[in-house]
């Protein structure tokens, strides 16, 4: 998401607008996003509905055994569908922000 | 007990056995690199050896420590710190292993919105508690105007 952040301004002028989704409640966001300096749309899924929905439970996978959000990312075009996405095997290792900027200038 | 005391008089001209030191200090940056993001090409199979080489070095180091200590031990010094220098590695070494792991047990998610699908529409509360639906993200509600597309990053959380 540091990445997403620096590069801002590129996906703005692409017109992509990112929007980050975890299991973070909107308090625990709202910090986030003041410490780390992230401008971008951040939503809370506290209990998991949109994320199960979606198939990226990642079943006790956060402290204290909770459930979280898998590591993915999704280009959405207008008519809602997705475009592009990638499914990390690893959560140390994470898609560069240059790419996904390619894969979203492909969007007509 | 005459050779016991030999062996003590002549600690202080003993070598240092450095190999103890750098084996304990890579198997907790062993464990400590299991931390670092790579930011790599989106889909590449990348495998993080580095995180296991670091700690198994660590190993090999003071394996080698160890032989001195005991082997040469009228040369180097190190017989009871290395022990328990490489207890404690042991342990550290072990920690890095289910971290390693640990870092890849990310579920397959088969049933995930696949290219070209339709993205089921959903309501979730931004920062300021205020209720967002993907429909009001694609029309470009709260924002500069109506985007091309937007761009879902789903992350772990607890930060």
């Amino acid at each position: 998401m540091r990445g997403v952040q620096k590069d801002l301004p590129e996906f703005q002028a692409e017109g992509i607008r990112p929007v980050a989704i975890s299991v973070d409640s909107p308090d625990v966001s709202a910090t986030l996003c003041q410490k780390a300096g992230y401008s971008f749309t951040f939503l809370s899924d506290p209990k998991a509905e949109v994320i199960r929905r979606y198939d990226l439970l990642h079943v006790g996978g956060g402290p204290g055994g909770h459930d979280i959000s898998r590591p993915a990312e999704f280009l959405v075009d207008r008519s809602g569908t997705v475009r592009w996405e990638n499914f990390t095997e690893d959560v140390r290792i994470r898609p560069r922000a240059d790419e996904m900027l390619a894969a979203a200038r492909n969007i007509q | 007990m005459a050779g016991q005391q030999l062996s003590l008089a002549e600690a202080g001209r003993k070598r240092g056995n450095s190999a103890l030191w750098w084996g304990l200090l890579f198997t907790v940056l062993g464990l400590l690199s299991n931390f670092l993001y790579f930011v790599v090409k989106a889909g590449q199979r990348t495998f993080p050896w580095i995180n296991l080489i670091v700690p198994a070095l660590g190993l090999v180091l003071l394996f080698i420590g160890l032989k001195r200590a005991f082997g040469q031990s009228q040369i180097y010094r190190g017989k009871i710190w290395g022990s328990i220098a490489s207890a404690l590695a042991l342990l550290l070494f072990a920690g890095s292993i289910w971290g390693f792991f640990h870092a890849r047990a990310v579920p397959r998610s088969a049933g995930a919105p696949q290219v070209g699908q339709h993205l089921p529409d959903f309501t979730l509360p931004d920062t300021g508690g205020q209720p967002v639906s993907l429909a009001q993200l694609l029309s470009g509600i709260g924002g500069p105007g109506q985007p091309k597309a937007l761009l879902l990053i789903f992350y772990r959380g607890y930060w």
